[in-house]
């Protein structure tokens, strides 16, 4: 290998190999499997993107200082001044506590040097009405147990004010103490508990009926559609091993299906089962086997048979496609032989072919239960999941939750029990089809 | 088992073929039909044929928009997968390497991994990048999809190729580099391309991430286009009808120009050979 002209710095084969690797795995860690840990993690928050105060996951109580300092400074003035605007000696001692006590939590909370210092520059950015744009400086972490006695003594002081402006006679006097209620009701959201909560969502999940229904639906299609794609595939296969006319004819017709995205074969098989101008339906309701042409997509069973239905079509030309590649690797002899030895053709089946077949068909089923159990796209746009859920696969149960409620908690829970599941399958599946899944691929 | 084909067996093909291809037949017959034609009969062909619906399909939203937007983002996807795929693969089939087995079992398990179990960060990764609405914001998480399966092909592929090649290479005084640049990758270009069209029509295809991600209407890809046609008040079938004729053309032209291919790189994954 040596380079006698330019000796030049050259990787070895093995140097070579781990330098092709590697942005390869960086890749996959960075795309699959970050995203995955950071899914589990989520699912342990009471995370909402649509909630100010829980669209950040905190493992430890948090205070938004830019809005807290700015409350602050106007709590101490308001305060002082409904002192003297009190119309009873009762409200001017509930006022002057409340005032001990903001005192009493503030300067706690400033007995952090850390929180000090910030809050010091916070209040001179305050001061020349810049905003806090640096996010280490406008949240800060505060010890739990002060953030929750702060967070409910503001609480209680805004409804002991609210107390006093309701039973006040005077008008003007009773505003202003709503005024200051509601300043201190604000500077309490600005104190962040943590939302950190374990388990708790798996626990509200797995008595969750609406959760149990979509893993059954999910459960029920997956079997029905991959075994009688299995059924078809397998016959289609056996029927077209054999030398025919037309053969790129009919390849091409059966990689079509499976060559054209989900979604757009959802919306032609949406338009076929469609209750007034769809030909399924219409002909079905003709010929009796349903009892009318909405049945397809306005009931529960329907709206299955209808998802059933469009799948099988789409990927039972791709399973009789993988298993026609397997019966095509069986040696002819085989079967000369038995013919030899007066087998009949069912023994032949179940002798030669489904042996052989074997390792390809569990390949195949593999690969299409956990397609099944993943499917989103069909569902999501021929039924939405309805009529009444009863199409709602896990999948799309957990978009839902994530995209259309915003809660990345709740939703991270429920892909979460996606993922479980499909690791399940495929450790089923790579147990019974053992080593031979890598073979061919290493040395 | 090279049996003769009879005629039963070819009424059996044209039965199959045709139930195979009623919807696009239907389909297409529908497009061409009046829009109040659409809704009054079940009638198979119509006697005034009309490409209105191709005309309300193409300017009621932006469908070549759809088009184009998919057309870079999967290609852009094509390109960055095989780029890794194939270094990675040439080093798991070929080169001395330990813990191969870990690696093709990793590149596995992520080929399985459910995207809605990835979706979610993701999308917080996406937005925090301000690459939502953006074709790198959907080049990214098709990695997930593309590259697992680009890997997974191709290793299939390198190893078709004979091992003495590399030896004589070496012989000759080439790097391991050289060897794979010069000797190994150009053998391996058939399959490399074969490949490129799965993982092409593997991004082309995606729906989820193209659905929450890039949800400003120009910058849909052409799935996600075609499930928005239906409106929550009415839905305009012959639109629908136009625009899937339209979308499903390309799909066509790649399936009969690259049919064998198609079926050797799907099938090289569960067959031994």
């Amino acid at each position: 290998m040596g380079n006698r002209k330019t000796p030049r710095f050259q990787l070895n084969e093995k140097q070579l190999g781990y330098a092709m690797v590697i942005p390869s795995l960086i890749l996959v860690i960075v795309v699959v499997l970050w995203p995955v840990a950071q899914s589990f993690w989520n699912s342990l928050f009471d995370y909402r993107l649509n909630d100010p105060a829980r669209s950040q996951l905190m493992l430890d109580s948090n205070i938004d200082l830019e809005n807290y300092v700015d409350n602050h400074f106007y709590i101490t003035k308001q305060l002082e001044g409904l002192e003297s605007a009190a119309d009873s000696d009762e409200a001017k001692s509930t006022v002057a506590a409340i005032e001990e006590g903001v005192n009493k939590y503030h300067s706690k909370l400033l007995s952090n040097e850390e929180i000090k210092a910030k809050v010091e520059k916070v209040d001179k950015l305050l001061m020349n009405f810049q905003p806090v744009t640096n996010p280490d400086l406008k949240y800060t972490k505060v010890d739990n147990d002060l953030a929750a006695d702060y967070r409910k003594a503001l609480k209680s002081y805004e409804a002991d004010l609210v107390a006093i402006a309701e039973s006040s006679g005077d008008e003007a006097v009773a505003q202003k103490f709503e005024q200051t209620a509601d300043l201190l009701g604000s500077t309490s959201e600005t104190i962040l508990e943590s939302n950190f909560i374990g388990l708790a969502n798996y626990g509200k999940y797995l008595q969750d009926a609406r959760m149990w229904r979509s893993i059954w639906n999910t459960t029920f299609f997956t079997v029905i559609s991959v075994a009688l794609e299995l059924v078809l595939g397998l016959g289609i296969a056996l029927l077209i091993n054999r030398a025919f006319k037309g053969r790129g004819l009919v390849r091409a017709s059966v990689l079509i299906p499976w060559a054209i995205p989900t979604a757009v074969a959802a919306m032609m098989w949406g338009f076929l089962f469609d209750g007034q101008s769809g030909i399924v339906g219409h002909y079905l309701e003709v010929l009796h086997i349903i009892p009318d042409a909405s049945w397809l997509l306005s009931t529960s069973e329907g709206g299955m048979f209808s998802i059933i239905l469009a799948d099988v079509w789409k990927t039972t030309p791709y399973m009789a496609l993988l298993l026609l590649a397997g019966l095509q690797t069986i040696p002819n002899s085989l079967y000369e032989a038995s013919d030899v030895d007066g087998a009949n053709k069912i023994q032949q089946f179940w002798r030669i072919t489904m042996p052989l077949l074997k390792s390809s068909i569990l390949v195949a089923l593999l690969f299409r239960t956990l397609d099944a159990f993943r499917v989103f796209d069909l569902i999501y746009v021929l039924t939405g999941g309805g009529p009444a859920n009863a199409t709602e696969s896990i999948s799309i149960y957990a978009y839902k939750t994530l995209f259309a409620q915003q809660n990345f908690g709740e939703g991270s829970v429920l892909s979460v029990i996606v993922f479980l599941c499909v690791a399940i399958i495929s450790f089923v599946y790579v147990k019974l089809i053992g080593s031979e899944l890598f073979a061919g691929r290493t040395k | 088992m090279n049996r003769r084909a009879g005629i039963g067996f070819y009424v059996f093909l044209v039965v199959f073929v045709f139930l195979v291809m009623f919807p696009f037949i239907w389909v297409f017959l529908t497009s061409i039909k009046t829009p109040g034609e659409i809704f009054s009969s079940f009638r198979w062909f119509t006697n005034n044929p009309s490409l209105e619906s191709y005309e309300a399909a193409l300017t009621n939203r932006p469908l070549l928009r759809y088009m184009l937007n998919s057309f870079v983002v999967s290609a852009l996807t094509t390109i960055l997968a095989l780029v890794f795929a194939s270094l990675t693969s040439y080093a798991l089939t070929r080169l001395p390497i330990k813990g191969k087995g870990l690696i093709l079992g990793l590149v596995l398990a992520a080929s399985m991994f459910p995207q809605i179990a990835i979706i979610s960060p993701m999308f917080n990764l996406i937005t925090d990048l301000g690459l939502r609405n953006s074709y790198l914001g959907l080049v990214i998480p098709y990695i997930t999809i593309s590259l697992p399966l680009a890997i997974w092909i191709l290793a299939t592929f390198f190893q078709k190729i004979p091992f003495e090649l590399e030896e004589s290479a070496k012989l000759d005084g080439a790097s391991p580099f050289q060897t794979f640049r010069k000797i190994i990758f150009p053998l391996a270009a058939p399959g490399v391309f074969t490949t490129g069209i799965l993982v092409f029509i593997a991004a082309w295809n995606e729906y989820l991430f193209a659905l929450t991600i890039n949800s400003d209407d120009l910058w849909r890809t052409v799935p996600v286009g075609i499930s928005m046609y239906q409106s929550q008040y009415s839905i305009p079938w012959g639109d629908i009808s136009a625009a899937t004729v339209i979308v499903t053309i390309p799909i066509v032209i790649l399936v009969l120009l690259f049919q064998r291919r198609i079926v050797s790189g799907l099938t090289s994954g569960s067959v031994k050979e």
